[in-house]
């Protein structure tokens, strides 16, 4: 019979809250990057000349058809014959970025989309141009739908930043893994595991919430005005 | 440039593809099959079971796939349930925990998508709750769920790379294979992206046009009304 014991956690702390700094690290730079991407990709798709429309395409297309592991793999493996070598965690957020900006493009995308195309051309015919009638108009409406969304790919960053122990980072997941093989502790480990990116996903769940509620009163204001 | 190297292990690339296509294709029905259960649970609001059909799903869904795969097969099978399984059978279970989760949320989304008036009108005719499911709400819904549900398939494939990390021997751990003994990591990473793009990419386009196909069939229901 498998006997439950939390203490192996206990001693493992030092090493989790390590691995959760990690982790941390790397999802924040990649969210802010990501972010970054997914907002120029967009603009090129949806404003872009006919050859960065089409160039903007091929990379959203490409990365989101092909796996991140893959990915990672490409930028700690490949990349290397060609270029300078990266540490891990570099490559790690690298490729994370990649991919989750693919993403947020998208979303960003299906945002602008549901814009009324009335708003674009009032604010063209206003003599905007297309980064202010992008940056004034379209985006600050855009991102009141978009949040959701949004924050369910920030939630997937966070998953998918387990998958950097496989290039040898040493972030939550691979913390967790390694004190369950050393101490033969599956399910405890599993369990603190599960728990502790619960937490973090709950957590970013909990922000886009009242940020998308801080958001909608702010509108409101600037409407009654 | 060696690209020799994907002529030369050419056959093992493929059977290596073929590995890929058998889990995720035994991953998708299971993960339908589980799914549709789970998510009809949740849209029927059966007391006990919607609320832990709930738990499950929120639960699968805050967690990344590589701790499941990682302590499904290294943990909770072989010293916890004392049972060892192949690789194949390991990767095959957890993908199908892990995206019944996913699927199960897409079919109730639908579910919850029909019109009240739809069920309404069901109702004064007389239909019983299993008819109105039968005859009314399925058939709506699960037109609306396609494309959710084929994005998520697509999710799979991707996911199956992820068995490579316990060791079983598909497209992506075959193409590691490889380039540990050839060192030419470039040309296989790019194949092997390529080969996932090409699967992935197709199954997208697909399932648009299938969604295009039915616009144009109901478009001609109504104008024929």
């Amino acid at each position: 019979m498998y006997e439950i014991d939390f203490n192996v956690i206990v001693n493992a702390l030092p090493q989790l809250i390590k691995g959760i700094k990690t982790t941390l690290f790397i999802s924040l730079i990649s969210s802010v990057v990501a972010f970054l991407i997914g907002f120029v990709i967009a603009f090129l798709r949806t404003m872009g000349t006919a050859s960065l429309r089409a160039a903007s395409t091929i990379y959203v297309e490409v990365i989101r058809n092909t796996p991140l592991l893959i990915q990672l793999y490409f930028v700690y493996k490949a990349l290397p014959g060609f270029g300078p070598h990266l540490n891990p965690v570099t490559c790690g957020i690298i490729a994370l970025s990649a991919y989750t900006g693919a993403y947020i493009s998208e979303v960003f995308r299906s945002g602008i989309n549901s814009v009324n195309s009335e708003q674009y051309q009032a604010a063209r015919g206003l003599g905007l141009n297309k980064l202010e009638t992008f940056n004034l108009v379209i985006f600050p409406q855009a991102i009141r739908v978009v949040i959701p969304p949004l924050a369910s790919q920030f939630i997937n960053l966070v998953k998918n930043s387990s998958l950097v122990s496989v290039i040898a980072v040493t972030d939550l997941f691979y913390i967790i893994y390694k004190g369950a093989v050393d101490d033969f502790r599956f399910f405890e480990f599993f369990v603190v595991g599960a728990f502790l990116y619960m937490a973090l996903t709950g957590f970013i769940a909990a922000t886009a919430n009242t940020i998308e509620k801080f958001i909608s009163t702010i509108q409101e204001k600037e409407v009654r005005i | 440039m060696h690209w020799e190297v994907i002529a030369d292990n050419f056959d093992f690339l493929m059977k290596g593809l073929v590995t890929t296509f058998k889990l995720a294709f035994l991953s998708i029905i299971g993960s339908l099959v589980l799914g549709t259960l789970l998510g009809i649970t949740r849209y029927l609001r059966i007391p006990f079971f919607s609320l832990a059909a709930a738990a499950y799903i929120e639960f699968v869904r805050s967690i990344p796939l590589i701790l499941f795969i990682f302590f499904i097969h290294f943990g909770f099978l072989p010293y916890i349930l004392g049972a060892q399984s192949s690789f194949f059978a390991s990767s095959c279970l957890t993908l199908v925990i892990f995206t019944s989760a996913y699927v199960a949320e897409i079919i109730r989304g639908g579910l919850d998508s029909i019109e009240k008036e739809h069920i309404d009108a069901a109702v004064s005719l007389g239909l019983s709750k299993l008819q109105r499911l039968r005859y009314i709400i399925l058939p709506i819904a699960v037109q609306r769920m396609m494309p959710a549900i084929v994005s998520q398939f697509i999710a799979l494939i991707k996911d199956t790379s992820l068995a490579s990390t316990i060791g079983l021997i598909e497209l992506t751990r075959s193409g590691e294979i490889i380039y540990e003994r050839t060192y030419h990591e470039f040309e296989v990473l790019v194949f092997i992206a390529f080969v996932y793009f090409l699967v992935c990419f197709s199954l997208s386009r697909l399932s648009r046009l299938l969604e295009a196909r039915h616009y144009i069939v109901s478009d001609s229901r109504e104008a024929l009304c």
